[in-house]
C-alpha cells in the first residue's frame, strides 16, 4: 500500500465532492474518508478546504445540504447531488477524461 | 416555492443559524475523526489531539465557509442584476411600461402616506403630547354645542379637582397693532400665562409668558407666531425688546414662537388675558354669562380622560347646584376632555383614511396590470428560459433571476414615484391645509422614504412571486414540445391572467365608484341653495378699532361715511356693511328673545336666535329676496321706532300660518333689571347659509346697524364689472374716512363660495385622477390579455371559418369571453364597493353611499369601456384569411 499522499490539483476537489457524492448522500467526514478509501490513500482531502468547497458547491445549486442522523446516531449534515449537479459532474468528468487523455498522450509521446 | 425565494434572499443577511449550523458541522467532523483515531487504538486524548490538529484551524475554516457561500453569493447576485438590466433594456416596452405604471402606483401611495404621516401618525408638535386635552363644553337644552367658558368658569375649572396639572383658557380677537409703516390688523391669541408651557412649545427667541403676567397691573408684554415674524419682520431677531401700541398701551415684544400649526386660530400675537381690554374688564371677569374662553388642560402624568371626565362631571353637578339660575339643569350641561389630537386631526381623518384606500387599490391595480405584463413577457421567454435552465441553470437561480428583475423594475418604479410625490408634495400640502392646522407638517422624509423603499421591495416581492407560482411545470418540457412561443402558457397561466383582469376590473369599478360618489356630492353641494347671489360682490374686513370709536355715535358715524363714499364710487351698484360675512366659520351669535304676547318663560327658556347687525342696503347688496314686509332702511336710525327683520325659518318656526309682520319681538337688557326693549317686526327675508355651506340655515333677526351700532364690520360692494377692481377704491375710501383705520380680507363671494368647495372638490379631482388612471390600465390590461389568446388561438379561428363559422360568431365568441370576465370583476367590484361604503359615507353630502344611480352609470361605463377593449383584438381574429392562418399558424 503506497503511504506517499499527493495534494489535489486546484479545482479537482470539487468534481471529486460530486462523483462520491453520486451514489448517495453523505456528510462531510464521509466525503472524505470515502475519497481517501478509494483513491487507496493517494489522495488526502484537507478539511480546512473540504468545507469551504461543500458551501460553495452548495451556494451554486450542485449540492444541497440537509440535517440527518449519522451511523453513530448523530445529527449531520447530509449532502446530495441536485439535478443540476448531476449535470455539472457529467461535465466535467467528460472534461477530465479529456483533460487525462490529453496529458496522457503528451506524456507517452517522448 | 415560497421558501425557496426566502432562503435565496437570506444568503447576503445570514444570520445565527447558518453559524450554529457551521459550528455543529465541523464540531461533527471533529468527534467522528477522534472516534476512528480511537478506533485505530490512540488513547481518548490524544484521538481528540490528533483530530484536531489534522483538522487544522477551526476558525479559519469557518472563515472560509463563509467567504466561499457570500463569493458565489455576491457573484451570482451580480450576474443576475446585470443580466436583468439587459433583459430589460432588450425589451424597453415592458420596461416602461412596467416601471410607469409602477411609479404612478408608488407615487400616489408615497405622496398620500406622507400627508397620513404628517398629520395622523406622527407625534404632536408639543411637549405636552399625548396629555393635551380641550374642555369642550355644551348644553343642549340652550341650542349651544361646543360652546365658551366665561372668566368665572375658568377658574371653576382651574379648582375643579386634579385630574390636571394644568389649566389655560384662550380666546381670538382682532387688534389694530400701530408703530409699523401702516397700521396692521392682528389676530391677537389672548391666553393665560401658562398656556406655552402646558402646550409644552419652547419659543425659538426670548421667552414667553411668566406668571402673574396674566394678572392685572402686569406690563403688556407680546409673543410672535412664527409666521408673523417671518411675514411681517423678515424674520430679524432684533425684534425682541420692541414696543408697539396696542389697544392704547405700549405692548413689548418678549419672544417669537417655533413653527407650530395655527390652532385654535392662526394667530398673528399672543398676549396675557391682562392685556386684553375686553378680557381683562370687571364686568367680564365677574360675569358668569360671558362665554368668550376655550378651556386647555394637561392630564396629570399617567392621568386618564375617564379620570377627567369624572371630574368634569362632579363640577358641573356643583355649578347647577350652586347657580341653578345660570345652570338649570334643563339644559343639560356638560364639559368633556377632547384629545388635542383628535381636535386637529378629526376633520381630515376620514378624507385621508378613503384617500389612502383609494391609492392602495392602485397600486393593487398597478400590480396587477404589472404582473400581467410580466405574464405575457414570461411566454416569450419560456424558450430562453428552458434553454438557460438546460444548461444547467438551477430552478432556484431561475426564480432568483426573475426576482432581480421584478425587485430592478419595482425599485426604479419606486424612485421615480418619489420624484413624484416630491414634485406634489406643496399641491397637497394646500389640500390638506383646509382639513387640518398641521398640514405644514408634512414632509418626504424619514418614515415616509422608508414607506416607499418597503412598498417597491413588498411590490418587487410579490410581482416576481408572479411568474414563479405560474412556471411550477417542468421548463424543459416547454423546449421539447417545441411549442411556437405564441402559445399560450399553459391553462394554469390563462387562469391566472384571467383572475388578474377580473381583479383589475373589480377595483377600477370600487374606484370609479368612489370617483363617481364624490362627483355627485360635489354636484349637489355646488346646487346648494345659499339665500344670496354671488356675482360681483367684493367683500372685505373693516373691523373698527375700539380705542377709536368709544362711542356709538362715532361708529355710526363712519359707517355712514363709508357707505355714503363707497356708494358714490363709480362702477358700485350698492353698498353695504354687515357684522359677519355669510359662509362664514365663525359660530352663529345666538342671543335669546321673547315675543309680545306669548306667555312669559323663564330667561333661559327664551327662544334662540342669530343677530346680525346690518346696513340698509345689505340685502339688495348681496341679493337676499325680501319675501314679507320691507328690508332695513335708512331711515331706521337711533331715534326712530326700533325694527327687526326675521329670516323665513325663523318665522316659520315661530309664526307658523300667520304673518310676522307688525308683531313686536322683546330683547332682554344685560342686567334682569332693564328694562326689555321692544322691536317691531318690518319684514321677513329669505333663509342664508350664514356659518358654511353644511350647516342649515340659521334662524336670524337683522337689526339696524344704525339702532345697534358694533365694532366688527364686514363691508360688502356690489359691482358693475369685475369686483375685485375696486379693491382700491374702497381701500382708499376707508383710509380717507379714518385714516388709521385697517382694512383687509378682501375677497370676492364667489372666492368664499369656492372656497367653502375647495376641499370637496380637491378630494373629487384626486378621486377622478385615480379612477381614471385605473380604468386606463384595466382597459389597456383587457385588451392586452384579450389579444394575447386570439393571437394563440389563431390556428383554431382559422379552422372554423374554414369550415363555415361566420366572422361575426367567431367575435361573439372572444367578445362573450372577455366580457365573461368582466361581468364577474363587476360582480366583485359591486359587493367591494358595497362593503367600503362606510368609508366614504363621511364625505358624502346628499348622495347615499350605495347610490344606485352611481353604481349603475359606473357598472355601464365600466362595462362599455372593456367591451371595446375586447372588441379591438375580437376584430383582428377574424381579420386573417383563414388560409393564411391555417399555413403559417
Amino acid at each position: 500500500m503506497p503511504t506517499e499522499r499527493t495534494d489535489l490539483l486546484q479545482g479537482t476537489l470539487d468534481v471529486l465532492i460530486l462523483k462520491t457524492l453520486a451514489p448517495a448522500a453523505m456528510h462531510g467526514w464521509g466525503i472524505a474518508q470515502r475519497i481517501q478509501q478509494v483513491s487507496e490513500d493517494v489522495l488526502a482531502v484537507n478539511q480546512g478546504s473540504l468545507y469551504p468547497a461543500l458551501h460553495r458547491l452548495e451556494e451554486k445549486g450542485w449540492i444541497a445540504a440537509e440535517w440527518g442522523s449519522s451511523e453513530n446516531n448523530r445529527r449531520a449534515r447530509f449532502y446530495s447531488l441536485t439535478r443540476a449537479g448531476r449535470r455539472q459532474l457529467a461535465e466535467e468528468t467528460e472534461s477530465w477524461e479529456r483533460f487525462a487523455a490529453a496529458v496522457g498522450r503528451v506524456l507517452a509521446a517522448t | 416555492m415560497l421558501k425557496r425565494i426566502v432562503s435565496t434572499m437570506k444568503s447576503p443577511f445570514e444570520g445565527k443559524r447558518m453559524e450554529s449550523d457551521l459550528d455543529e458541522e465541523l464540531r461533527f467532523h471533529v468527534e467522528r475523526e477522534t472516534e476512528e483515531n480511537v478506533r485505530r487504538g490512540m488513547r481518548p486524548g490524544e484521538a481528540r489531539t490528533q483530530a484536531l490538529r489534522r483538522f487544522g484551524g477551526v476558525e479559519k475554516t469557518k472563515e472560509e465557509c463563509r467567504d466561499a457561500g457570500r463569493a458565489v453569493w455576491l457573484e451570482s447576485f451580480l450576474q443576475d442584476v446585470r443580466y436583468a438590466g439587459r433583459s430589460l433594456r432588450k425589451n424597453p416596452g415592458y420596461a416602461a411600461a412596467a416601471v410607469l405604471t409602477l411609479a404612478l402606483g408608488i407615487g400616489a401611495n408615497t405622496a398620500i402616506f406622507s400627508v397620513v404621516y404628517g398629520v395622523l401618525l406622527q407625534s404632536l408638535p408639543y411637549g405636552g403630547g399625548e396629555r393635551l386635552v380641550r374642555l369642550r363644553v355644551d348644553a343642549p337644552g340652550a341650542g349651544i354645542t361646543d360652546g365658551r367658558f366665561s372668566p368665572p368658569e375658568m377658574n371653576d375649572l382651574r379648582g375643579s379637582g386634579d385630574a390636571f396639572d394644568a389649566v389655560s383658557e384662550y380666546h381670538s380677537m382682532w387688534f389694530v397693532l400701530l408703530g409699523r409703516p401702516e397700521p396692521e390688523r392682528v389676530q391677537t391669541g389672548v391666553v393665560s400665562a401658562n398656556f406655552f408651557d402646558l402646550l409644552g412649545v419652547r419659543p425659538i427667541l426670548g421667552r414667553t409668558f411668566r406668571a402673574g403676567e396674566d394678572q392685572h397691573g402686569a406690563e403688556a408684554v407680546l409673543v410672535l407666531s412664527n409666521s408673523y415674524w417671518l411675514r411681517s419682520f423678515g424674520g430679524d431677531p432684533s425684534v425682541v425688546g420692541r414696543v408697539f401700541r396696542m389697544n392704547d398701551r405700549p405692548h413689548t415684544v418678549i419672544g417669537v414662537l417655533p413653527p407650530i400649526p395655527g390652532y385654535p386660530e392662526d394667530n398673528d400675537v399672543y398676549m396675557p388675558v391682562s392685556a386684553c381690554p375686553f378680557r381683562a374688564n370687571p364686568d367680564t371677569e365677574n360675569n358668569r354669562d360671558a362665554g368668550m374662553l376655550r378651556a386647555f388642560a394637561r392630564l396629570k402624568p399617567g392621568g386618564t380622560l375617564g379620570g377627567a371626565q369624572a371630574q368634569l362631571n362632579g363640577l358641573v353637578k356643583r355649578l347647577e347646584h350652586d347657580h341653578p339660575g345660570n345652570y338649570p339643569a334643563s339644559i343639560h350641561v356638560a364639559v368633556a376632555p377632547i384629545p388635542l389630537r383628535d381636535e386637529l386631526t378629526a376633520q381630515a381623518r376620514p378624507t385621508f383614511l378613503l384617500l389612502s384606500g383609494m391609492v392602495g387599490l392602485v397600486l393593487l391595480l398597478a400590480c396587477a396590470s404589472v404582473a400581467n405584463l410580466s405574464l405575457a413577457r414570461l411566454v416569450r421567454r419560456e424558450k430562453e428560459l428552458a434553454l438557460r435552465s438546460a444548461l444547467g441553470a438551477s430552478r432556484r437561480r431561475l426564480a432568483r433571476q426573475l426576482l432581480t428583475e421584478s425587485l430592478l423594475v419595482a425599485l426604479t418604479g419606486g424612485v421615480l414615484g418619489l420624484v413624484l410625490a416630491v414634485g406634489c408634495r406643496q399641491l397637497l400640502v394646500m389640500f390638506a391645509a383646509r382639513l387640518t392646522p398641521r398640514a405644514s407638517e408634512i414632509a418626504i422624509e424619514g418614515p415616509v422614504l422608508l414607506f416607499t423603499l418597503g412598498v417597491s421591495l413588498l411590490v418587487g416581492l410579490a410581482l416576481g412571486l408572479v411568474p414563479a407560482l405560474s412556471s411550477r411545470r417542468s421548463l424543459v418540457s416547454a423546449l421539447q414540445e417545441g411549442r411556437d412561443t405564441s402559445a399560450p402558457g399553459g391553462p394554469a397561466r390563462v387562469k391566472l391572467r384571467g383572475l388578474l383582469v377580473v381583479a383589475q376590473v373589480a377595483i377600477s369599478f370600487v374606484l370609479l365608484a368612489g370617483a363617481g360618489l364624490m362627483l355627485r356630492t360635489l354636484w349637489k353641494l355646488a346646487q346648494i341653495d345659499l339665500g344670496f347671489k354671488t356675482e360681483r360682490v367684493l367683500t372685505s374686513r373693516v373691523d373698527l378699532n375700539f380705542s377709536r370709536y368709544p362711542e356709538d355715535a362715532q361708529k355710526r358715524d363712519f359707517q355712514t361715511k363709508l357707505l355714503d363714499k363707497l356708494s358714490s364710487e363709480p362702477g358700485v351698484v350698492s353698498a353695504a356693511l354687515a357684522g359677519n360675512f355669510p359662509l362664514s366659520d365663525r359660530g352663529p351669535a345666538n342671543g335669546r328673545f321673547r315675543i309680545e304676547g306669548r306667555p312669559g318663560a323663564a330667561p333661559e327658556n327664551l327662544p334662540v336666535a342669530d343677530f346680525q347687525r346690518a346696513s340698509s342696503d345689505y340685502f339688495k347688496t348681496i341679493g337676499v329676496p325680501i319675501l314679507r314686509g320691507r328690508g332695513l332702511s335708512s331711515a331706521d336710525r337711533q331715534d326712530a321706532p326700533k325694527v327687526a327683520v326675521i329670516s323665513e325659518s325663523l318665522a316659520r318656526h315661530f309664526w307658523p300660518g300667520e304673518d310676522p309682520v307688525g308683531r313686536r319681538i322683546g330683547l332682554d337688557g344685560q342686567h334682569p333689571t332693564d328694562e326689555i326693549t321692544w322691536l317691531a317686526v318690518v319684514g321677513v327675508v329669505g333663509d342664508v347659509r350664514q356659518y358654511g355651506l353644511l350647516k342649515p340655515p340659521t334662524e336670524q333677526i337683522y337689526l339696524s346697524m344704525l339702532q345697534y351700532p358694533g365694532l366688527s364690520t364686514t363691508c360688502f360692494v356690489r359691482t358693475s364689472s369685475e369686483p375685485r377692481a375696486l379693491e382700491r377704491a374702497v381701500r382708499a375710501a376707508v383710509h380717507t374716512i379714518g385714516p388709521e383705520q385697517p382694512v383687509d380680507r378682501f375677497r370676492t363671494l364667489e372666492e368664499i363660495h369656492e372656497g367653502a368647495l375647495a376641499s370637496p372638490r380637491l378630494t373629487a379631482t384626486l378621486l377622478v385622477l385615480f379612477a381614471g388612471l385605473a380604468l386606463a390600465i384595466t382597459a389597456t390590461g383587457i385588451a392586452g390579455v384579450i389579444g394575447f389568446s386570439v393571437g394563440a388561438r389563431r390556428r383554431e379561428f382559422g379552422i372554423r371559418m374554414a369550415l363555415g363559422a361566420l366572422p361575426r360568431a367567431v367575435r361573439a365568441m372572444v367578445l362573450f369571453q372577455g366580457m365573461r370576465l368582466v361581468a364577474v370583476g363587476l360582480g366583485i367590484g359591486l359587493a367591494g364597493a358595497f362593503l367600503l361604503s362606510r368609508l366614504w359615507s363621511g364625505l358624502l353630502y346628499d348622495v347615499a353611499p350605495t347610490d344606485p344611480v352611481t353604481y349603475a352609470a359606473v357598472a355601464l361605463g365600466l362595462g362599455a369601456v372593456a367591451a371595446a377593449a375586447c372588441f379591438l383584438p375580437a376584430r383582428r381574429a377574424t381579420s386573417v384569411d383563414p388560409m393564411v392562418a391555417l399555413r403559417n399558424g
